[in-house]
């Protein structure tokens, strides 16, 4: 089973005014995992459908391995799809369910069911095959599906937010195990998520996603330490904004300067975007800031600082967590490497608007 | 009422006392229903079997036969044509409607779809005589009179029947339809189905408890309806509710007055067996389509 | 851009004609709409051709002119008020009879004797597969042979007690058991909805008293369900025929028979009129629904 090269090209899809997708380019090499993330409306899904054929693209087309499908009804693309949840058909035991393809292209029974049977020991619930999809947690009707996606041998696998509907213990075990299949059959992956702690541990490379346009596709390292945009750099991790002033190719920030990476917006007064991993603390009963929360998580403690009036996040090692109580005078010190900046957040709506997730750095 | 102390009890142990005497709260219903609903059939099945005050199969040999057995007949196929033609048409009506993007249009076929099926007895009758009796409106404006139409007749009680019986079949199925997920079918199309082939092996077993339901439900909506007849066909199509009200009334051999037992007792039988069909169709759809 | 969530585009705004089916080229959207469309308006002549051809019958006698004559005479043919004021009567009193004997019951098993559900939604789906014809033979039976067992007992002044011409109890007895399986439905659906366990929990926890409980907490929570229940259970006193006629009393169903053979328009006004009265009872009972869900 090779996974196939997808390419999407120039793809506009309008919803009575609203523009879901805006000029998607995006090209997805074979074999590869790619995660698409972004927030609520930024066309992630929309551009998974037109990929299944379940949506069609005002403009622009859809390409796999070169060849134009565009136009190619759902019913014949090669790409297997994974759905949110609830997709299992109820009315059918669960080896009929995964054989459904099979069925449907008239394959003898025989052949149908061992098909069946060997899939779901490739998802590891071998012994379900005669239950119903109700008799079945969220996570096994997860893995069902995804079997069942597999079961035509495509050569695409489509996966839209499939694990949003679990529990986190089952999410985190679940998209371990989805990875491994896929690094197993090599078949070219798309993974629709909203959550960047799943897009970041699974995919090869990421999409960032933004009101219909890529904003930038990169593998999770890259995509951390060098976001290419401020709107990338606080919805994966977590970001600090403090005022700062521009001044030639620097930025003055809380007392130091530091060199700005990426563009430089036209104003002199700026945010700077810092992550919380890049800020010391140092006990300091003279010093003006103050630790005002705590939250431990074992190797490392997540402090809010109170300087003046903005507060900062900081992580430091979990040990030093006992000597930065709540209460605690620190000094603050940035890690010196270059900052990326955006325009000061009470000027811009954009940034009002962009959503920080409030998800543990990975 | 003796609850308030069992609940007492019970909530300060936490658990469960076999005490409790909250039961006592169903007594009068359960008394109310054995006494006027239990003592009437009781007397219907003694009654069957007794002639001239002796033990006899008598009347229930003569409630199926002649006549009488005519009469049966005559509602069962006409209870079978309005259920199935019921629920064909109602079924599409359904899913025009639930497909539909105006969602004023649905929210119109649901309202008018819960009184029409409320719609039935004296008042529906007259409203059809009014428009296809043999001085109706339609009728006289387009002189189907010459032309031999009649609606007091078997076809034309089922035409009259359906006014009831589609709406009814819109408001049974049109929770299934919405229960339809998309995911279904599009996880169809995904693994290679066309319209049909999904249909065919997901959308219509899905609906199959829902349709048969359905179906079970009108056929004993029509079967149970007296008043319309009564007052459409009084006794020119041979029902056997119209039969039963003539027996009541005292038209039948004198010593025979048992035969109304008799024949309620089939058409209960009949009602019966319809309904065992019924219920438990019902829980499997309610488990599919939660 | 808040309101697109990833499923919500596709729920709200893929036109359902795409969803039904995979190939949704131009061609088939059309085929499907021209279909849809058939069907409305065949539906829609179906029903509605009844309804303004009995208007029009009502308004309209051969060789005259428009006039709602037919109207203004329903209030004045004999027995009109007398019969339509029965019917109210018997239903008001078949709701109440109704609510005061689910009402405790369910409540009980559904607290407290989970155990006899089961006997409950036979006993109360049981009335459904009796025919009301078949029904009344038997309680026709029963006040006629009745008496002669009964002779020497109370219960002989009872059976002809319920029998008053002018309320007649055994209608209100009848009509119970008739609409037991919707009150029941109607019911069991209202409870379900609401947790009525933590709701009794948490009020005996602030202290109510039962009767507090039940018409304070309870009963408002209700409120839509109870209505329904009372509703189905008036249109279905008010629209009975079978019962009635056959044990000879004059309910306003059987007065519009009555009337029809000497006054066939005003018996025809009268129908269209009960239709317009019912679909009134319902707009007003859904709207309240949708309030209290609005509410809650």
């Amino acid at each position: 089973m090779n996974g196939a090269k997808v390419e999407l090209r120039g793809l506009r899809r309008n919803f009575s005014g609203t523009a879901a997708l805006d000029g998607l380019d995006l090209t997805i090499e074979s074999g590869e995992l790619i995660a698409l993330l972004g927030p609520s409306g930024c066309g992630k899904t929309t551009a998974l459908r037109c990929v299944a054929g379940f949506e069609q693209p005002d403009e622009g087309t859809v390409l796999v391995d070169g060849k134009d499908i565009t136009r190619v009804p759902a019913n014949k693309r090669d790409a297997g799809m994974v759905f949110q949840s609830y997709s299992l058909f109820p009315n059918l035991n669960i080896r009929d369910n995964v054989a459904f393809g099979l069925r449907v292209r008239k394959v003898p029974a025989a052949k149908r069911h061992a098909r069946a049977q060997e899939l779901l020991e490739l998802i590891g619930l071998p012994h379900i095959g005669g239950r119903f999809p109700h008799q079945l947690s969220g996570g096994q009707q997860q893995r069902v599906a995804l079997a069942r996606a597999l079961a035509l041998e495509p050569r695409v696998l489509l996966l839209d937010e499939p694990l949003s509907a679990l529990d986190a213990k089952v999410r985190v075990s679940l998209r371990e195990e989805i990875r491994r299949l896929q690094l197993s059959l090599g078949i070219t992956t798309i993974f629709v998520t909203h959550d960047q702690e799943e897009a970041l541990s699974m995919a090869d490379r990421v999409a960032v996603l933004r009101a219909g346009r890529l904003e930038q596709v990169a593998d999770p390292a890259t995509l951390y330490d060098r976001p290419a945009t401020p709107f990338v750099a606080e919805f994966v991790g977590t970001m600090n904004r403090v005022p700062g002033r521009i001044d030639g190719n620097q930025v003055a920030v809380l007392g130091q300067t530091l060199p700005v990476d990426g563009d430089l917006p036209g104003t002199p007064d700026v945010d700077v975007l810092i992550r919380p991993e890049a800020v010391r603390l140092t006990p300091d009963a003279e010093a003006e800031g103050m630790v005002l929360v705590s939250s431990f998580r074992g190797s490392t403690a997540q402090l809010r600082v109170q300087l003046g009036d903005i507060e900062v996040l900081a992580d430091v090692p979990g040990h030093d967590s006992v000597r930065l109580a709540p209460g605690t005078r620190v000094r603050i010190e940035l890690v010196e490497r270059p900052v990326l900046v955006s325009a000061s957040s009470g000027a811009t709506a954009a940034s009002a608007k962009t959503p920080v997730p409030e998800h543990d750095v990975v | 009422m003796s609850a308030p102390s069992a609940v007492r009890t019970a909530s300060a142990s936490g658990g469960r006392r076999t005490k409790s005497k909250s039961w006592l709260a169903t007594v009068p219903l359960l008394a109310f229903v054995a006494l006027i609903f239990g003592v009437p059939l009781v007397i219907i099945l003694g009654g069957t079997f007794k002639r001239d005050g002796a033990f006899s199969a008598a009347n229930i040999t003569e409630s199926v036969q002649g006549a009488y057995l005519t009469a049966m007949i005559g509602s069962v196929k006409l209870s079978a044509l309005v259920a199935v033609v019921g629920a064909l048409l109602g079924t599409f009506l359904a899913q025009a409607v639930v497909t539909s993007r105006f969602r004023l249009l649905r929210e119109a076929v649901l309202t008018a779809s819960g009184v029409l099926s409320n719609f039935g007895g004296i008042p529906l009758a007259f409203a059809w005589i009014a428009t296809l009796g043999n001085s109706g409106v339609i009728t006289k404006a387009l002189g189907l009179d010459s032309a031999g139409w009649s609606l007091y007749n078997f076809w034309g009680l089922a035409l009259v029947y359906l006014y009831f019986s589609i709406p009814l079949m819109v408001v049974v199925v049109v929770p299934a339809l919405d229960g339809l997920r998309q995911q279904w079918r599009e996880a169809a199309q995904n693994n290679g189905a066309n319209t049909w082939q999904y249909w065919r092996h997901v959308g219509i077993p899905v609906l199959t408890p829902t349709l048969l339901g359905g179906v079970v439900l009108l056929f004993g909506g029509a079967f149970a309806a007296y008043a319309t007849a009564a007052a459409m066909v009084g006794g020119t199509v041979p029902l056997v509710t119209l039969q039963i009200a003539n027996a009541l009334s005292g038209n039948v051999l004198i010593g025979h007055e048992n035969v109304a037992l008799a024949l309620s007792l089939d058409m209960i039988i009949i009602a019966g067996l319809v309904m065992a069909v019924y219920l438990p169709l019902q829980r499997r759809s309610a488990r599919w389509l939660r | 851009m808040a309101a697109l969530t990833p499923e919500g585009p596709m729920a709200q705004l893929t036109p359902p004609a795409v969803a039904a089916g995979p190939v949704s080229g131009p061609g088939r959207r059309r085929r499907i709409r021209v279909w849809r469309g058939a069907i409305l308006a065949i539906a829609a002549v179906y029903f509605l051709v009844p309804l303004i051809a009995s208007f029009t019958f009502t308004v309209k006698a051969p060789e005259q002119d428009f006039s709602l004559d037919a109207y203004g005479q329903i209030f004045t043919t004999e027995g009109f008020g007398q019969s339509l004021l029965l019917s109210i009567g018997l239903g008001v009193a078949t709701i109440a009879v109704v609510l005061l004997l689910t009402l405790p019951a369910m409540l009980a098993v559904r607290l407290r004797v989970p155990k006899m559900k089961p006997i409950m939604e036979i006993v109360c789906t049981l009335p459904l597969v009796v025919p009301p014809i078949t029904f009344v033979a038997g309680i026709n039976t029963v006040l006629q042979f009745g008496p002669d067992y009964l002779a020497s007992t109370p219960f002989y002044q009872t059976i002809f007690a319920i029998q008053d011409e002018n309320f007649p109890v055994v209608l209100v007895l009848a009509y119970v058991i008739l609409a037991l399986p919707f009150v029941y439905r109607s019911l069991d659906a209202g409870l379900g909805a609401i947790d009525v366990r933590t709701l009794v929990e948490a009020a005996r926890n602030l202290g109510a008293s039962w009767p507090h409980l039940i018409f304070r907490v309870i009963v408002p929570n209700l409120r839509s369900s109870l209505a329904s229940a009372s509703f189905l259970t008036l249109a279905l006193v008010l629209g009975e025929f079978t019962i009635a006629s056959l044990l000879h009393f004059q309910t306003f169903p059987v007065w519009i028979y009555t009337i029809s053979g000497s006054q066939a328009q005003v018996s025809v006004a009268v129908s269209v009129f009960s239709l317009l009265i019912t679909w009134l009872l319902l707009l007003v009972l859904s709207s309240a629904g949708a309030r209290q869900r609005s509410g809650s």
